[in-house]
């Protein structure tokens, strides 16, 4: 429909007069506001997204070092050295390790647990379930950092109180921080501490499984587990695999826990050199800035390849009511 | 059709039971920490130290932040300036300075300043330490860089190699007579060669012991005077090892020298190398450089390096006199900071370190360093005010940090021994007040700065922060792995540092 049609048809009163005397349709209005409404977001999408980008894809044919002026002089372009280095970077393949592993580890523990909770609270026959959802929940609202130094103390292998209590039923705990062996499930161990959002969302799905469908499997004869594996589980696979995408994109910018718990190093023994404790200490610590930024963009990538493939294979496993039919 | 939800039986009891278990592990109580001391970091620098001690190390910016409250930063307004008076920022928190107890000082001394004259309109900005690094790289990046920093040492001006203002032709111009400075002095102050700023304050090292262990323990306390016997032997590290197992008790009330101590449950420990990375540490056996002299692109640890971290390892997981990484960060030890707890009845560390305990509370005292093979080494830091080259007024600036490296208000704001001799007595008399009802021996300090180390264990390094990155990592190793083959792991760093300085420009 072209604009002219629209001044025909906009009732009295909904056009007006421009500067020049010019008619300004219903639409043109409509986008004007629409746009005005919209120049917030853009100018801090321009700002703080698009140009921060744009500036990583430069800077990553440079050999710019923080601790100069960013500006023509202090920086000379290198081609594709920076990219070429990937090749050469042992510390990549032992950061993206650290992450894959963490991933294997903590996101079906992120998965499960929340699940199982959001079960355990969904049931009928818990009592005061809304009390139990709120402290489920707490913990979520504490900022991480304070998170973190309450699991510092927690884990700490001589006066934490998970080897203390260990250590009264006769079981010598391990050195949680300080024995690579033990980091990752020490982090992932921390990682419940925030399932409380995850269990919200669960929580959520679980309650629109249409009830009929577990009455009718009653009549048929299936257990609790026959009905949480066949009803349950494909019912609410859309929000498993939303979980899924979420954590494993979120292992990938695993930073601040590993930051707190191991250093800026990584320890102990770079068992918690995350991919993005290696991009921090390459682009802020060493001020290697062009270098920096072809890791934040090979992050970049990385985590889209993984969420292409997730999305591909959930379109096969997960199940969409809306998509029969 | 109205849905119901499906009624299982399932005892609400249980259910409810499960639902409780779960809930300590979701509202996990651990110990309450006071400060968020990383694992990785605590040998570093201090948890406490980079915001209070004037000299850290570039990897003091990843411990995380040691005192219970984290100062925000701190602008001042130029309030009191003159009208006209150009303005000038001075960025602190790459050293001492960031302290919340400090700030108030800071500004109450530039207001003074302000004051004072007319010229200048000094603006003082402090960063918490953690951040003032990277604070600090972005101000630069955006070409709005403080004219002034400091107090800085060796190894906070390392992490901005390059960034400094050459002060020699600033101090000719002005007229400056840096000829009243010990020349070894001056040279503490270059980078690379490059004067950056003027001796402000020393702080040598030396051993800061707990009275009331030793008084416990009925041991004499260790020597105030360099050449001192200690119960009638040489004062030196096999006299010092011994000392400190005995003053090692585990949860028993065994010493470290009993056939019965419990090395998994001890309650004291004797001697620790308090706040500071392998390098510092291997100056204990004497200064020494990690590469060949006629080739610093090529790493060779020194031998006297090599013996000094083997003893430092086996004083961990051997003799159990010095706490390992988990004790180091336990509540025993105050979670990083092992001497302030009470517990640990001897610590080498520096002057500065006075910022970092209750030093009214906790009885104690300072002794001279041991010798090794004879000869006594005390690791030295020195700090001053440095210049930036992207500050646009770098003679104005010149003019308030040659005021600034006299003031004897900012010798005790940051706990700095002064570079000039005369002004120590009236320092330490100060530093005593503020101690009491301690009475310290401060004549052990100034005895200590006779014996540096040199070279110095901050000293220049190609690729300085990578090399430093390895032996804040080299020391996280030691304090947190048991059964390690040194000679294995020294040649091991050996090799890594020599690709790190052959990488160097």
């Amino acid at each position: 429909m072209s604009d002219m049609s629209d001044t025909q048809t906009a009732p009295a009163g909904l056009t007006g007069a421009g500067p020049a005397g010019r008619i300004i349709t219903l639409k043109q209005r409509s986008a004007r506001w629409g746009l005005l409404f919209l120049t917030p977001w853009f100018i801090g999408f321009v700002a703080f997204q698009l140009l921060p980008i744009v500036s990583t894809i430069f800077l990553s044919f440079t050999d710019y070092n923080a601790t100069t002026e960013f500006k023509p002089g202090n920086f000379n372009m290198v081609g594709l050295d920076n990219y070429a280095r990937l090749f050469n970077d042992p510390q990549l393949l032992q950061s993206l390790s650290v992450t894959l592993k963490y991933v294997v580890i903590a996101v079906p523990i992120g998965l499960v647990v929340p699940l199982m909770f959001a079960v355990l609270v969904n049931s009928r026959h818990l009592l005061a379930p809304n009390i139990f959802r709120t402290l489920f929940y707490l913990p979520t609202v504490i900022p991480i950092v304070a998170a973190v130094m309450v699991f510092q103390g927690m884990l700490n292998a001589q006066s934490g109180w998970i080897n203390l209590g260990l250590k009264a039923v006769g079981i010598e705990g391990p050195r949680w921080l300080s024995d690579p062996d033990w980091a990752i499930p020490a982090l992932s161990l921390l990682g419940l501490w925030g399932v409380g959002n995850a269990m919200l969302i669960f929580l959520g799905a679980l309650q629109g499984v249409p009830t009929e469908l577990y009455e009718a499997a009653t009549i048929d004869g299936a257990n609790g587990v026959q009905r949480f594996f066949r009803i349950t589980v494909p019912l609410i696979s859309p929000v498993i695999f939303y979980n899924i995408t979420l954590g494993v994109i979120g292992a990938f910018q695993y930073f601040v826990v590993a930051m707190l718990i191991g250093g800026r190093n990584g320890d102990p023994q770079g068992a918690t050199l995350f991919y993005n404790l290696h991009f921090y200490r390459t682009a802020f610590v060493f001020n290697e800035m062009g270098y920096g930024s072809v890791l934040a963009l090979l992050l970049f990538v990385i985590v889209m390849i993984l969420t292409a493939i997730m999305f591909f294979f959930g379109q096969r496993v997960v199940y969409y009511a809306g998509s029969e039919g | 059709m109205a849905t119901k939800k499906l009624r299982v039986t399932w005892p609400a009891s249980l259910t409810t039971v499960i639902a409780i278990a779960i809930l300590p592990v979701l509202t996990a109580c651990g110990t309450p920490a006071a400060s968020p001391t990383p694992v990785a970091a605590p040998t570093d620098t201090p948890a406490t130290a980079p915001q209070s001690s004037a000299t850290d190390t570039p990897t003091a910016q990843a411990s995380a932040p040691p005192s219970p409250t984290v100062p925000p930063t701190v602008v001042t307004g130029g309030e009191g300036c003159a009208a006209g008076a150009t303005r000038l920022v001075w960025y602190v928190g790459l050293g001492a300075g960031g302290d919340a107890e400090v700030i108030p000082k800071e500004k109450a001394w530039v207001d003074n300043f302000n004051k004072s004259q007319s010229e200048a309109c000094l603006i003082l900005q402090v960063v918490h330490n953690p951040e003032s690094y990277d604070t600090l790289k972005a101000m630069l990046a955006a070409g709005t860089a403080p004219d002034i920093v400091g107090p800085v040492g060796k190894a906070g001006r390392a992490s901005f190699q390059g960034a400094w203002a050459d002060i020699s032709p600033l101090a000719q111009k002005s007229g400056f007579d840096l000829s009243k400075y010990d020349p070894a002095l001056l040279d503490f102050t270059k980078d690379e060669g490059v004067l950056v700023g003027i001796p402000f304050a020393l702080f040598p090292s030396f051993i800061y012991y707990n009275k009331a262990l030793f008084d416990e323990a009925r041991l004499p306390y260790p020597p105030h005077k360099v050449g001192e016997k200690y119960q009638g032997k040489e004062w030196n590290l096999d006299t010092l090892s011994e000392l400190a197992q005995k003053l090692t008790v585990d949860a028993n009330g065994n010493d470290a020298t009993s056939p019965n101590f419990d090395p998994k449950n001890i309650t004291q420990f004797g001697y620790y190398e308090q706040f500071t990375d392998a390098r510092g540490i291997a100056a204990l056996f004497g200064g020494g450089l990690p590469y060949d002299p006629a080739d610093p692109k090529t790493a060779k640890i020194p031998d006297n390096w090599r013996a000094a971290w083997k003893w430092y390892y086996d004083s961990i997981w051997k003799y159990h006199f010095a706490p390992n990484a988990d004790y180091q960060n336990s509540d025993l030890l105050a979670k990083g900071n092992p001497f302030s707890s009470g517990n640990v009845a001897m610590a080498h560390t520096h002057t500065w370190y006075t910022c970092c305990f209750d030093v009214k509370k906790l009885n104690w005292d300072i002794a001279v360093m041991p010798s090794v093979n004879g000869k006594i080494t005390a690791k030295l830091h020195g700090d001053t005010f440095a210049i930036l080259k992207q500050s646009k007024n770098q003679e104005l600036a010149f003019k308030v940090i040659s005021k600034m490296v006299v003031d004897k208000d900012l010798y005790q704001i940051y706990g700095g021994m002064p570079a000039i001799p005369e002004d120590r007595p009236e320092f330490f008399k100060t530093l005593s007040e503020r101690v009491a009802p301690n009475k310290v021996d401060w004549s052990v300090a100034e005895e200590m700065v006779k014996y540096p180390d040199l070279p110095n264990h901050e000293s220049w390094l190609p690729n300085l922060i990578k090399a430093n990155d390895l032996f804040t990592k080299f020391r996280t190793l030691m304090d947190q792995t048991p059964g390690l083959d040194m000679d294995k792991e020294i040649d091991k760093l050996q090799q890594q540092l020599d690709a790190v300085f052959k990488e160097a420009p």
